[in-house]
């Protein structure tokens, strides 16, 4: 199993919000993360999946060699939270990826790659 | 007949195509930010810039698909590679509007993007799906 623990912060969000041009303002202030209902800033699906990418990646031998990824968010990731990501063979070319948070909570859910 | 609350369904609505050019420095901060090595090229998942992220924001501006971007979670989301794109190619994408459905109060809207390369050869297929919260 190849696997990668992340501790979420707001700087590491706003990173990615910047190299993304995803700039929607939930995952940039927490004011307005409040009143749109949410805890606070939340981390864009799309930085997991990311980083969920660089593990399938990892176990693949190479991101060039995806050839599929999906994944549902199924939880809120928020700044402080720790994920662990991981990839596990799950038959010739393909991966099942799971990411959980220190809860043991799935944040990812229905995820899976496929290479070549 | 329109009234208040009432969604506008767009299915099968196809955007204008968008082409973006893949900037080595860009994919490389992308690449930092996702915790990837900038040396191994452009990563994946910068699908989410040059095929999500460049046709996504004309549903979002689409007056007609009445969409509420405060109430959006990005719910589900699918790529599927035919090649991937190195850095300095120009790309094209397109965005389609494959379902847009209500159900108990939520909407359900499944948004397709094709991205080719400069000879219009397939390159990644990406599938969002949106929920808003009514």
């Amino acid at each position: 199993m190849t696997q990668r623990a992340v501790t979420f912060t707001k700087e590491q969000i706003a990173g990615y919000a910047e190299a993304s041009g995803d700039i929607n303002l939930i995952h940039l202030d927490d004011d307005y993360a409040r009143k749109a209902g949410l805890p606070g800033v939340i981390a864009h699906g799309m930085l997991q999946m990311g980083i969920l990418a660089t593990v399938a990646a990892e176990a693949a031998g190479g991101g060039e060699r995806l050839r599929r990824l999906h994944c549902r968010f199924a939880g809120m990731v928020v700044p402080g939270d720790t994920v662990t990501f991981s990839a596990e063979p799950a038959g010739p070319g393909k991966l099942d990826l799971r990411a959980t948070n220190q809860r043991g909570e799935p944040v990812l859910t229905k995820s899976t790659a496929e290479y070549s | 007949m329109t009234e208040a609350g009432h969604v506008a369904a767009v299915a099968g609505r196809t955007y204008p195509p968008v082409t973006f050019e893949i900037d080595a420095d860009r994919a490389a901060e992308f690449a930092r930010a996702i915790g990837a090595d900038p040396a191994a090229g452009v990563p994946p998942t910068f699908a989410a810039v040059y095929s999500l992220g460049i046709t996504a924001p004309q549903l979002f501006g689409d007056a007609d698909a009445a969409v509420d971007f405060t109430r959006l979670l990005h719910a589900e989301q699918e790529f599927v590679w035919v090649r991937h794109p190195r850095a300095g190619e120009k790309v094209t994408s397109r965005g389609h509007v494959a379902s847009d459905v209500s159900r108990r109060g939520m909407r359900f809207v499944t948004f397709e993007t094709e991205t080719v390369d400069g000879a219009g050869e397939p390159l990644c297929h990406s599938t969002a799906l949106f929920v808003i919260r009514s």
